[in-house]
């Protein structure tokens, strides 16, 4: 196994592993952060380190019973979020026709506003940590879901050979073949799974809730306490980094084979644009269904629970139908300002930090630190920030949504470049191809399928942070709209902008899989079997 | 007007699990007692010090009633819980109550904790708005969401609302000590008082002295409870009156009793008593004088209607219900 071992030996596992390189990067965090903390103090928006630390000394107590709460249900809807994940991929898998309508239907239960859903789940469950499980569950399900797919199928065609030459099935495939191929994929999709979960379970607080961090969060920024606010913060951020480290440590003890060299042949004519649309239709048909169904199942009150044919008639048939049309589009017309350019920056900032990483490694030590952490401070905390520094205009959105997409394609880019197959890079090291060759022949090329899985997950993503910035911060676009509708009871217009979002949420993702499918069908082949 | 079936099942299973609570840590008692839950508009704090004291001391409990506080929060509207059955009663506001039954949920105001709006415009001294008139070339941070607000506050007093720079910004009282905005849309018990205990002292104009008149804190509950669970809420509006009389006698000791019984929620005391204190002269008035907590009459809801046109509702009489107030009070 030399290659294994010229693998696990890439200098970025190392760097993770290695506390010692990690300790001047975090150092120069601090002070900056310190720094930063004393110019502000006036601004009342950051409070620095040591601030921190004598908060968390002193209430220490309070916030180990708020974190033990959230860290639960955070931990609870982990689990089943990423368990209903593999649910979902083994549906797929051995039923691949149905691959494209599972996805879609899981795609759309995802882009379901926050805003929204939690005041239902909370009439659904009453009071309890119900919703905070549910919504913790909700935000990680669909970011392990696709990689896991992605993963399922990265596995060199003479691998699928060998197994049938034994005259084994394909459930011999999916243990000896996929399984092993996917769990690089998967550990990336756990791993960006860890703080969405945590954030997640923090939200579920704000549908009404007796203690936790979320409760906490709400209850300082108000009380203009930036000591707690980001006590609170660094809180969250520590167990975010500690759950992210833990998941590569485990993952790193989990994989010990060297990612193998797929070469593929061509995709075939791949399915036409009729059954695209067929399962567009089916996708559309079961989502129908199954709103209507669990509208009558739970019972739920018509006054707030508004069905399809509820939506359709605002939308459509009532006298106000083209002013809830026009309020929806200027709504989202606002929104779609901040939300494309956020996205496309964060895409780029992603990847193109994941590409400086295998570049020049030196950075690592004091980047990784920082990517994670601004991943996982929670938004709540870090908008006032973000808006005092770029003003209230479209700039601190934007830089919002870009932070939160950021993160998942940096993840997934960075574990896509060291997917590059050892025996490809032995090739180019023989040939003495300096990095920038092999970053451009081999290392990008490897990389394509797992950013586009990212940027393909990036467009729900964004989405949510879009909304929820906007209905926490900003107060415009279509995320205030749900939030004022759903405190004004109009519970029509709110479902409304339910439905768009998902929609168009989904069309944005049809849209990067379409760009996808263009460019991986050059480099990487096996994936659009 | 369309009527609502009420969740049963729902019903059942939160009086289930309530009672089930209620044998664990209440002492057992001879009578059946009733199990019901009082939704609040936010996440706990003494804003609602007199429902913790009547839960407390027993005032309910006394009365057969076992009532369960259900929280609040950002993302938490009191009128899904209420109209779904899961809470007998919420607390809500005039405003967003009209807003409802516009949709047509079948809402009635049973009672009204704060006799005067708690908006207020907020500013410091250096820089004060004292009067509407003030209000012209300043920025105010609020949220959009409470623009009707400011918009029928201008008309009340002839303020032309294009002389304001509305900044929007989130409910923080940030942005005014960062000198970004000169003032601030927000309650009198909430954003002041964070700036009080961080050592600022802020004006206060409250918009119910300028002819704002919106019931806040307002009880509300269905039609079909009102005609079917009197009883329940009769109980549990006697809880509540003999409750904020005692608050109203001590506050320290309801911001005390607050922390005690939320120990999670994050409060600090010495904003919680100011808190207290700052809603009293909210709550309580000539009119509740004569006729006791929670009360209005005809002027006071014809003022409500008047304003809530403002805000674009349009509200007739019935949508308040005296009669379990009439009950509780004995008139």
């Amino acid at each position: 196994m030399s290659m294994a071992a010229s693998w696990t030996g890439t200098s970025l596992w190392r760097i993770q592993a290695s506390r010692a390189r990690a300790l001047p990067g975090l150092v120069v965090l601090l002070i900056g952060w310190e720094l930063a903390a004393r110019l502000l103090t006036d601004a009342f928006v950051l409070a620095g380190p040591t601030e921190v630390l004598a908060y968390l000394v002193e209430d220490r107590a309070l916030m180990a019973r708020a974190l033990g709460e959230t860290l639960t249900n955070a931990a609870f809807g982990f689990v089943i979020g990423n368990v209903a994940a593999i649910a979902l991929a083994a549906v797929a898998l051995a039923w691949p026709r149905a691959e494209r309508v599972v996805t879609g239907l899981a795609l759309l239960v995802f882009c379901l506003p926050l805003v929204a859903t939690g005041p239902i789940l909370r009439v659904l469950y009453g009071p309890g940590a119900g919703p905070q499980v549910t919504l913790a569950a909700l935000a990680v399900y669909y970011t392990t879901l696709i990689p896991l797919l992605v993963g399922l199928r990265a596995a060199p065609s003479s691998w699928f050979d060998l197994v049938r030459s034994y005259g084994r099935g394909r459930f011999a495939t999916l243990v000896h073949v996929r399984a092993m191929a996917s769990l690089p994929y998967f550990f990336a999709g756990l791993q960006i799974a860890a703080p969405a979960a945590f954030l997640g379970a923090m939200v579920g607080e704000f549908t009404g809730a007796e203690r936790g961090m979320g409760v906490l969060t709400v209850q300082a920024i108000r009380a203009l306490d930036v000591e707690m606010t980001w006590g609170l913060a660094t809180v969250a951020t520590a167990v975010s980094i500690l759950a992210y480290i833990a998941i590569g440590a485990l993952g790193r003890r989990v994989l010990l084979d060297a990612p193998p060299v797929i070469l593929a042949a061509p995709a075939g004519a791949s399915r036409g644009r009729l059954a695209a649309w067929v399962d567009a239709g089916l996708v559309t048909l079961i989502a129908v269904g199954a709103w209507w169904l669990a509208l009558l199942a739970f019972g739920l009150n018509p006054f707030f629970a508004k069905g399809p044919g509820d939506v359709f008639a605002a939308l459509v048939l009532d006298d106000d139908a083209a002013e809830t049309r026009a309020a929806l589009a200027a709504a989202l017309g606002e929104t779609a300002l901040f939300l494309i350019p956020g996205y496309l920056a964060g895409l780029l900032a992603g990847a193109g930090l994941a590409v400086l990483l295998i570049l020049v490694p030196m950075i690592a030590s004091s980047a990784m630190p920082l990517a994670i952490a601004l991943r996982s401070v929670p938004i709540v905390t870090t908008a006032p920030l973000v808006v005092l520094l770029l003003g209230r205009g479209a700039v601190g959105t934007i830089v919002l949504v870009a932070v939160m997409v950021f993160f998942p394609t940096f993840v997934a880019s960075l574990h896509g470049l060291r997917q590059a197959p050892g025996q490809i890079m032995d090739v180019f090291d023989s040939y003495a191809a300096g990095p920038v060759t092999r970053l451009l022949r081999v290392r990008i090329p490897a990389m394509l399928p797992a950013f586009f899985a990212a940027a393909r997950m990036a467009v729900p993503a964004s989405v949510l942070a879009v909304t929820v910035v906007e209905w926490l911060a900003t107060g415009n676009g279509i995320g205030s709209l749900m939030a004022i509708s759903a405190s004004l009871s109009d519970y029509d217009m709110l479902w409304s902008s339910v439905v768009l979002v998902s929609v168009l949420s989904a069309l944005g993702y049809a849209a990067v899989g379409a760009v996808e499918r263009r460019i991986l069908g050059t480099y990487a082949p096996e994936q659009l079997a | 007007m369309t009527s609502f079936p009420l969740t049963r099942r729902r019903l059942l299973g939160t009086g289930a699990a309530a009672l089930g609570a209620a044998s664990v840590f209440a002492p057992s008692r001879l009578w059946a007692q009733s199990a019901v839950s009082l939704q609040l508009s936010w996440l706990h704090s003494v804003q609602f010090g007199g429902s913790y004291i009547a839960q407390n001391r027993g005032f309910w409990s006394d009365n057969g009633l076992e009532v369960s506080l259900l929280p609040g929060g950002p993302n938490a509207p009191v009128e899904p819980p209420v109209v779904s059955g899961t809470a007998l009663v919420g607390i809500s506001a005039a405003d967003y109550t009209a807003a409802a039954v516009e949709e047509g949920a079948p809402f009635k105001i049973l009672g009204v904790a704060m006799q005067k709006n708690p908006f207020v415009v907020a500013s410091l001294p250096e820089n004060p708005v004292n009067e509407p008139a003030d209000l012209v070339g300043k920025r105010i941070g609020m949220a959009l969401a409470n623009t009707p607000i400011l918009e029928a506050l201008c008309t009340l007093n002839d303020v032309d609302i294009n002389d304001i720079e509305i900044v929007p910004t989130q409910y923080s009282a940030q942005p005014l000590l960062a000198g970004e905005v000169d003032c601030l849309l927000c309650w009198e018990t909430d954003l002041p008082v964070a700036m009080a205990v961080e050592g600022v002292e802020s004006i206060t104009m409250l918009l119910a002295d300028y002819g704002y008149a919106v019931h806040s804190q307002t009880y509300i509950a269905t039609e079909d409870s009102l005609a079917n669970r009197r009883e329940e809420l009769v109980a549990l509006m006697r809880g509540e009156v003999m409750a904020w009389d005692a608050y109203r006698a001590d506050t320290d000791a309801a911001a005390e009793l607050t922390l005690e019984m939320y120990p999670d929620a994050g409060l600090d005391i010495e904003a919680q008593r100011m808190q207290a204190e700052r809603q009293v002269p909210l709550m309580f008035s000539e009119l509740t004088e004569a006729n006791g907590f929670g009360w209005w009459t005809d002027e006071t809801v014809a003022a409500n209607i008047e304003t809530l046109a403002l805000l674009g509702r349009d509200v007739s009489p019935d949508l308040w219900d005296r009669s379990i107030l009439e009950e509780v009070h004995g008139s």
